[in-house]
């Protein structure tokens, strides 16, 4: 025999339960405010700490990155004008990172650098995920043989490792630096598009979609109003993981002597030539901007995963 | 089940026919065309009278279909991939020489991170938020954070110059089985390469668990009187490793790239060194050859991957039963 529970407890048990509203402190407390989307995920977003201060790091390290060179000059690619300043020199006062086995200034160095690691990444992570995107959602969106085609043309690029791929693609195209952002960019982009093309044959599948195609929305309207909105927050992360990624395989690049060309450098390059010092004790030469490249893309990762969050609707009352 | 594993290899068989095509094209795209290894071989001053004969010796001079053609018997029927620009021996032959020293490298490093990351995994996803998680998890965040030769320098400098004193390179000028009969060469090498997809596949695994434990056949279990053990690994586990297998099969060209990085720094000779010294000589046979060897491997995996899937998940067992 199951207890009758008469229906005024049962509402009041359902009364006490706490709501959405007070599990997550973005979600708005008053009934008739209505708070914009981008806002509720902006409120989400900034309730974690670790993202907010990684946002805060990449933001300083990428201004740093492209104003010190610009406000604070040092020479970093004329080998004549090194002439008399002593190689691998400890830090000091003129030169806080001491200087590397060329005798430049590290410290102006990993600015320097940096320029060409984040410019790169982002551009590249850019393209990949531009790609990625148009490509995932047709193949999605049209199903059916042309489907198969296309993620059989997919199979055939992922099954090539990215590095064996980058490096045959370097060979051929030479590394100047416009031909390794689009060659990263070209890379890097097919595990992007299966992930979209995922999404968008989920969603091309769901009611709201099916509804729209019987009132005779058509394949365009249904991609810009449908697909694409409701995938973004995939679109989103795997973009942040993107540019991530991009600058991991540019620093693997630039230790295999193929990454920016010489007297230009990027942050691989300089780990590379910093490395092999460690065993001599010249330990300004790899911790310093080891430490901020883990952090970099620590970083941007972890943004990645709060981004993740912020876009989950389930946290999002409308 | 046989069905379905007939299909599948149809379809990779569709997949390598256009990887060939593509890295067959290629080198069309080369800034001398197709003769730049010509140049390469020949020397910057070959005059046209040498590029013509090279061109005509090498079958350049026939139109791209007819090359294709030709590559694809030979390699089929033949298992001929051509002759090397650079160095004076067949593709097959530096393949077959270079192949099983990569693939032990590779293969001891993919058991031991299984061995590691697995049980790491469940005890992080079974202790979440304890110190210990959040330990695992940051440093797995950090080396997969940290460019690949930076770990091997680092690990280099630390064991082998500093203490231990472990050999700075594996044995390379010896039988490809060096790994069973001089292990120590191979401690760092195959550490690095360990480590690295440690931190992906444990991270990977954690995430698994977590989701199946908070499925309702977990609740149930619980529900039942299962101790937390059983439901850990009765349920949780054996759920989590479809995932888990199909990642192992994703991980496959990882593992090459990563043993390419490995062997650079380890100065360790096979096939990612052979790899980046033909692409940065334009020796297109060579490259073109390990390029679809590591597809077929990257295919062979994820193919084995699909079968241990159906073995152990019943679902997809009867589904590709019924197709």
């Amino acid at each position: 025999m199951t207890e009758q529970i008469s229906p005024e407890i049962l509402h009041e048990t359902i009364d006490r339960l706490p709501t959405s509203r007070e599990i997550h402190p973005a979600v708005p407390k008053t009934e008739d405010e209505i708070i914009p989307l981008w806002r509720q995920r902006l409120t989400i977003f900034s309730h974690n700490k670790l993202a907010v201060a990684s946002v805060i790091f990449l933001f300083i390290v990428t201004a740093s990155c492209y104003l010190v060179p610009w406000l604070h000059p040092t020479n970093q690619t004329n080998q004549a004008a090194t002439f008399g300043i002593p190689w691998n020199q400890s830090p000091s006062w003129a030169h806080p990172l001491g200087t590397d086995s060329s005798g430049f200034d590290e410290l102006g160095r990993i600015f320097y650098g940096g320029e060409y690691s984040l410019t790169l990444g982002f551009l590249s992570g850019f393209i990949t995920i531009v790609i990625g995107t148009v490509y995932g959602m047709i193949s999605g969106f049209m199903a059916g043989f042309t489907d198969t085609v296309m993620m059989r043309i997919l199979d055939a690029f992922l099954s090539i490792p990215y590095l064996f791929l980058l490096i045959t693609l370097i060979s051929i195209f030479g590394r100047s630096t416009a031909f390794l952002i689009g060659i990263i960019g070209f890379s890097l982009w097919w595990g992007n598009a299966r992930i979209i093309r995922g999404d968008a044959l989920l969603i091309r599948n769901l009611e709201y979609s099916q509804a729209a195609t019987a009132m005779g929305a058509g394949k365009m309207h249904i991609i810009r109003r449908h697909v694409f909105p409701n995938s973004i927050s995939n679109i989103v992360t795997v973009a942040t993981f993107s540019v991530a990624d991009a600058i991991l395989f540019l620093s693997a690049l630039g230790f295999l002597g193929l990454g920016i060309q010489t007297p230009q450098t990027d942050w691989g390059t300089m780990l590379q030539a910093g490395s092999v010092q460690i065993q001599n004790g010249y330990w300004w030469e790899v911790f310093p901007l080891a430490t901020i490249f883990i952090l970099v893309v620590v970083s941007i990762n972890y943004i990645g995963d709060a981004l993740r969050d912020a876009f989950e609707v389930r946290l999002i009352e409308r | 089940m046989l069905n379905y594993i007939l299909r599948r290899i149809a379809q990779s068989a569709l997949v390598l026919l256009i990887v060939v095509f593509v890295t067959f094209s290629l080198p069309y795209f080369q800034t001398n065309g197709i003769l730049a290894p010509a140049y390469a071989v020949l020397g910057t001053h070959a005059t046209p009278h040498n590029l013509a004969i090279w061109a005509h010796q090498n079958g350049m001079d026939q139109p791209f279909l007819v090359r294709f053609w030709h590559y694809l018997t030979q390699l089929i029927f033949h298992f001929n991939l051509g002759h090397s620009y650079k160095q004076n021996m067949s593709v097959m032959g530096v393949i077959a020489l270079y192949v099983p020293r990569t693939l032990w490298l590779a293969l001891s490093a993919l058991i031991l991170t299984l061995i590691i990351s697995l049980p790491l995994g469940i005890i992080q996803a079974s202790r979440r938020n304890t110190v210990f998680d959040y330990t695992a998890t940051g440093t797995a965040f950090i080396l997969y954070a940290m460019p690949s030769f930076l770990l091997c320098m680092l690990a280099l400098d630390a064991f082998s110059f500093h203490t231990l004193h472990l050999p700075s390179s594996p044995p390379s000028g010896v039988a490809p089985w060096a790994i069973f009969t001089d292990p120590v060469g191979f401690i760092l090498p195959v550490g690095c390469l360990t480590l690295l997809s440690v931190a992906g596949v444990s991270r990977f695994m954690r995430g698994t668990i977590l989701e199946t434990l908070v499925q309702d056949y977990v609740r149930t279990a619980k529900a039942k009187g299962c101790s937390s053990r059983r439901v850990l690994f009765r349920h949780a586990f054996r759920n989590a490793l479809g995932p888990i297998i199909t990642i192992l099969g994703l991980y496959v060209p990882s593992l090459f790239g990563g043993a390419l990085i490995i062997e650079s720094v380890f100065n360790y000779g096979g096939l990612g060194i052979q790899t980046v010294f033909a692409a940065t000589n334009s020796d297109v046979p060579i490259v073109l050859g390990i390029t679809l060897l590591v597809a077929i491997f990257t295919l062979a995996g994820n193919l084995l991957a699909d079968i241990a899937l159906g073995l152990v998940n019943p679902r997809i067992r009867i589904e590709g039963n019924s197709r």
